[in-house]
């Protein structure tokens, strides 16, 4: 329970520390909350956002690649994430949401690897919608 | 092999050290409690000349009240319960298309252009205050944006090439330091939901170090050819103790392609 509450108490840091560089609703809909697995095939560990891609199967079994967007280096770093902590290869499920305009980014709230550690916290965006 | 490894291991430490310290460091003349924590209500520090000293990390506080749902920050949001921002037909009518229709797409701060004056301060956008008789530095940590605020005496110019951050002169009224831009360009928001300006922009700041580890600004915008009265938000700011700022190079936006209503 400790550890739960944690979990939870970064989640709540992490929102606060984030940057406003664009506007959240501008490019995502706090409408189409997402849930996706799949596998890391690249991570950009740069600013004004951390993106990774990853691997992800939909329901007939076709792979595509999908763009996620974290929160900014900088305030990564402050949360004690390096660019180690996010592999290729790593498998990952990801809570977001999706991008208004159709294409596969999602904007990443939290990010767990496989065993159900959450690696990422909280959105990159302050005004964010909460999960 | 075991001492390349040992050197590995050694190297791969250090690494992790550096980058904590530089996070996480003690700063020298931060004044603690007895259990060696920051303590953020002693007095605020003054300069060699007398003066309140601003200098520091700062974080604005987050407002509770919120203008729109669409996580845009509005100088409304510090403003009191009930105030106005009266704008002429034609700024209403920008603000809300920016307000409403683009839900805050677009604004400069996306291509990692300026925040500027005093959006600047409201996205909770970490700063350094660095003081010095001559002239005041901010330096923000999105972007390595800086502002320089002049205390030599000097005027603000005449003729002035306009600028995203103006050009600032600063001066002191008791314990208020007071800073006086003008000369912007139209190009920046004057918040993230989209109040517009144009170059007749005359911002007034003043900042008070209530204590070492608070500090509060009003800031007062007039620009007679967007708007119908000066109007005036008031921000607080938390010292941001023991850290230092970090490197944050705008090198990879790739937002702007995917912002719907441009």
């Amino acid at each position: 329970m400790k550890i739960l509450a944690a979990v939870v108490a970064v989640v709540v840091l992490g929102a606060a520390q984030v940057r406003a560089h664009h506007s959240f609703a501008a490019e995502y809909d706090s409408k189409k909350p997402v849930t996706l697995t799949g596998s890391v095939t690249k991570v950009e560990w740069l600013n004004p956002h951390v993106r990774f891609y990853a691997d992800v199967k939909d329901e007939t079994g076709t792979v595509h690649n999908w763009e996620f967007e974290l929160g900014s280096g900088t305030s990564l770093v402050r949360q004690g994430w390096t660019r180690t902590s996010l592999k290729p290869t790593d498998v990952i499920k990801v809570d977001g949401y999706l991008a208004r305009d159709g294409s596969r980014l999602v904007n990443a709230v939290s990010v767990s690897t496989a065993d159900g550690k959450k690696l990422f916290a909280g959105s990159s965006f302050e005004g964010a919608p909460k999960q | 092999m075991r001492t390349v490894i040992g050197c590995l291991a050694v190297s791969l430490l250090l690494t992790a050290s550096v980058s904590a310290q530089w996070i996480t460091v003690k700063l020298p003349r931060t004044p603690r409690t007895a259990d060696g924590k920051p303590n953020l209500t002693a007095p605020a520090p003054r300069t060699a000349d007398g003066k309140p000293d601003l200098s520091g990390i700062w974080r604005r506080v987050a407002s509770n009240k919120k203008d729109n749902d669409d996580g845009n920050f509005n100088l409304l949001d510090w403003m009191p319960d009930g105030a106005q921002i009266r704008m002429k037909p034609e700024a209403e009518a920008l603000y809300l298309h920016r307000r409403n229709v683009l839900k805050g797409g677009g604004r400069p701060s996306q291509e990692c252009l300026p925040h500027s004056i005093p959006d600047s301060m409201l996205p909770g956008v970490m700063f350094k205050i660095v003081q010095t008789p001559d002239e005041t530095i901010i330096l923000f940590e999105e972007f390595n944006h800086f502002r320089q605020i002049f205390t030599d005496g000097r005027s603000l110019p005449v003729e002035p090439q306009p600028a995203w951050w103006g050009y600032s002169i600063g001066r002191w009224d008791g314990t208020s330091f007071v800073v006086t831009t003008s000369g912007f360009n139209d190009r920046s928001w004057l918040d993230d939901t989209g109040h517009p300006h144009g170059e007749a922009l005359k911002t007034t700041e003043r900042f008070r170090r209530i204590d070492f580890g608070h500090m509060e600004m009003q800031v007062t915008v007039q620009d007679p050819e967007m708007y119908l009265a000066p109007f005036t938000a008031t921000v607080r700011f938390d010292l941001q103790p023991d850290t230092e700022l970090l490197e944050n190079i705008c090198e990879n936006e790739k937002d702007s392609d995917h912002i719907v209503g441009k």
